[in-house]
């Protein structure tokens, strides 16, 4: 197998008292499509926000492309441009307009001229099909929709990792599918994501690899049709079968 | 059993349905408590009109021969004035009266309202005009020599323009420094590093703790002199003083305005704007700042009301003539005159710079509260 693209050792994470990440060590591979299922307050989006430092850990390193990225003499704004991350709460810049989301730090971080940012936005915004509200402000537009831009916006920056935080939690029922096809063609094409969620249809039918947390430890990890078959661990069996 | 599923357009409830809905009794109710109003407005100031607001005295003429506001005077204390006033008192109660006679048998909301909204307007003109003969009763000739001589603005209206003109410069000059000192201050009180917090925290601490009226008089009678800042030094020298020190406390209170409103916004934004490779300085400057300068638009210019009145207080800087603001033009009238109709004078102009301000703050307000997050551009 080739370098793991992201390789975490030994993290714990405290939240004062609250030991909320144990002893976990992860490589993720290219081209994997890595679900984190769990509880919730098991530790599976801090674990995501560690990847890129959005959480510091208490102990231990993440390795990306070969970096220590918890070494603070690398360059984590340079990192993070490798590495799209797509919210629960979509995060749109409000005061900017669709394709003003997407341009920002194409212009400002990639340094791009305004034209180039701008056929790069509309070239990302085809791909999640939202081409024609290319002049929208982020309030106009639904759920779905403000959720498929910032999929955009992160797409835009040409990351080598996506990292999805719960993506469809805020949806509307009805909207959910729009997304999970995006990220369904993004998989189908080769991007390496890790993709914490509840849609256990989407994990076990795009996943290449399951991995189940609780209480801030990794339980069980493994290919997603196997576990959902047959799950090894007691708690993995009672948790899938409440939300199944 | 069917469900109409077609829209239909809301019931009109405009004025006119509203006009619809009234008995004669509500009519006539509230036909009176307008009129008591009405009658009591224009027809106390048809009567000071007839007998005239003032009159043209001789230069150097004394009080004893001659008094300018002797026609005002004589309209207050006009027996038409006094049976106008007993008269509105009258019909005011009337209205009153007639809102409870009927109460019990009321068709419908509307008509209540009406008859309510008589009444009430019945009493508040009958209360007016009670006022009015109690004042009567008093040193009218007295009050108008010293609080209502028109003649007396009349005449300095140019120093009262003057005074306008400085006020405004004072505050719009106060107000851009003020506002740009108070974002970077807000910054540093954001900082994660104590260090960079300590020294914004006691900045605005010590501004926001002692009172304005005191740190210019330091400044101006003390720090400027003592320090020997060529600049602030010469005529202009406390005309520049003021514009620091309104400046400096102003800046104080905006930066906890700006930081509220940094804080107000979700957690998400600046982790969205930092995944993207921004850094934190960068994520400020392009997503938070802006956003949060839209949200406290409102209550900066609510700052920028108090510092327009506050600019009064530079009155303990000793101006020269013509940098005299509004409440510095208005004492250098009274002392030189003994009328304190020059007071009014300067409440006039603060009040005519003023209240469009408060308009434009509620306006504001409201627009930013209907959720248009694209507002200002």
């Amino acid at each position: 197998m080739s370098e793991p693209i992201v390789r975490l050792q030994g993290i714990n994470k405290w939240f004062g008292k609250l030991h909320v990440l144990r002893d976990v060590n992860l490589d993720i591979y290219p081209r994997e499509v890595l679900v984190l299922i769990g509880p919730s307050g098991s530790g599976k989006s801090t674990l995501l926000r560690t990847i890129n430092l959005l959480e510091e850990p208490t102990e231990g390193k993440v390795f990306f492309e070969g970096q220590e990225l918890t070494d603070i003499h690398t360059d984590l704004n340079a990192a993070r441009t490798r590495m799209g991350m797509v919210f629960q709460q979509f995060n749109l810049f409000p005061h900017r307009t669709v394709t003003g989301n997407i341009t920002l730090a194409l212009q400002k971080v990639l340094k791009l001229r305004a034209e180039a940012a701008r056929q790069r936005a509309l070239q990302q915004l085809g791909h999640v099909g939202l081409a024609d509200k290319a002049g929208a402000w982020p309030s106009q537009l639904s759920g779905g929709q403000q959720q498929r831009v910032a999929i955009a916006r992160a797409l835009a920056m040409e990351p080598v990792l996506m990292l999805f935080d719960e993506v469809t939690s805020a949806l509307d029922p009805e909207l959910v599918n729009e997304v999970l096809l995006v990220m369904q063609r993004l998989a189908s094409e080769g991007m390496t994501m890790v993709v914490v969620t509840h849609e256990m249809g989407f994990a076990r039918e795009v996943g290449t690899r399951l991995i189940f947390m609780d209480q801030g430890a990794i339980i069980e990890e493994g290919d997603p049709r196997a576990i959902f078959a047959n799950p090894q661990q007691e708690r993995t069996k009672s948790f899938l079968s409440q939300v199944l | 059993m069917t469900i109409t599923a077609a829209p239909q357009a809301p019931p009109d409830r405009g004025l006119r349905y509203f006009a619809r809905q009234q008995t004669p009794w509500s009519w006539v109710t509230l036909g009176v408590g307008i009129l008591a109003l009405m009658a009591l407005f224009v027809g106390a100031g048809a009567i000071l009109t007839a007998y005239g607001w003032t009159q043209k005295c001789p230069p150097g003429s004394k009080a004893a021969e001659c008094t300018t506001t002797t026609p005002l005077v004589e309209g207050l204390l006009s027996p038409e004035l006094g049976a106008l006033a007993v008269a509105v008192i009258g019909v005011g109660a009337v209205a009153a009266v007639l809102a409870l006679l009927r109460s019990r048998s009321v068709p419908n909301k509307q008509a209540r309202e009406a008859a309510i909204a008589g009444a009430v307007i019945g009493i508040q003109a009958a209360v007016l005009a009670g006022v009015l003969l109690w004042f009567r009763g008093s040193n009218v000739e007295v009050f108008a020599r010293n609080f209502l001589d028109v003649r007396l603005l009349r005449e300095f209206f140019p120093r009262f323009v003057s005074g306008a003109k400085n006020t405004l410069i004072l505050s719009v000059l106060g107000a851009a420094l003020g506002f740009f000192l108070g974002l970077v201050l807000a910054l540093f009180t954001l900082s994660k590093r104590a260090v960079i917090r300590a020294p914004a925290r006691l900045y605005i601490n010590f501004f926001r703790g002692t009172p304005l009226i005191w740190q210019l008089s330091f400044a101006g009678l003390g720090v400027v002199t003592a320090l020997r800042l060529g600049f602030f030094s010469g005529t202009g020298g406390p005309y520049k003083v003021a514009i620091a020190v309104l400046g400096l406390n102003l800046a104080a209170y905006s930066a906890e305005v700006y930081r509220a409103g940094i804080q107000s916004l979700e957690r998400g934004q600046i982790e969205a704007a930092r995944s993207l490779g921004l850094s934190y300085l960068q994520s400020m400057r392009f997503v938070i700042v802006p956003q949060a300068i839209r949200r406290v638009i409102p209550p900066l210019t609510n700052e920028f009301v108090i510092l327009i009145k506050d600019t009064s207080l530079v009155i303990v800087l000793g101006l020269a003539f013509f940098q005299k603001e509004l409440l510095g033009v208005g004492r250098d009238i009274y002392n030189s005159t003994f009328n304190a109709t020059a007071w009014l004078g300067s409440a006039a102009g603060y009040l005519i710079i003023t209240l469009p301000m408060i308009r434009l703050v509620t306006y504001l307000e409201r627009r930013l509260r209907s959720g248009l997050t694209s507002v200002v551009g």
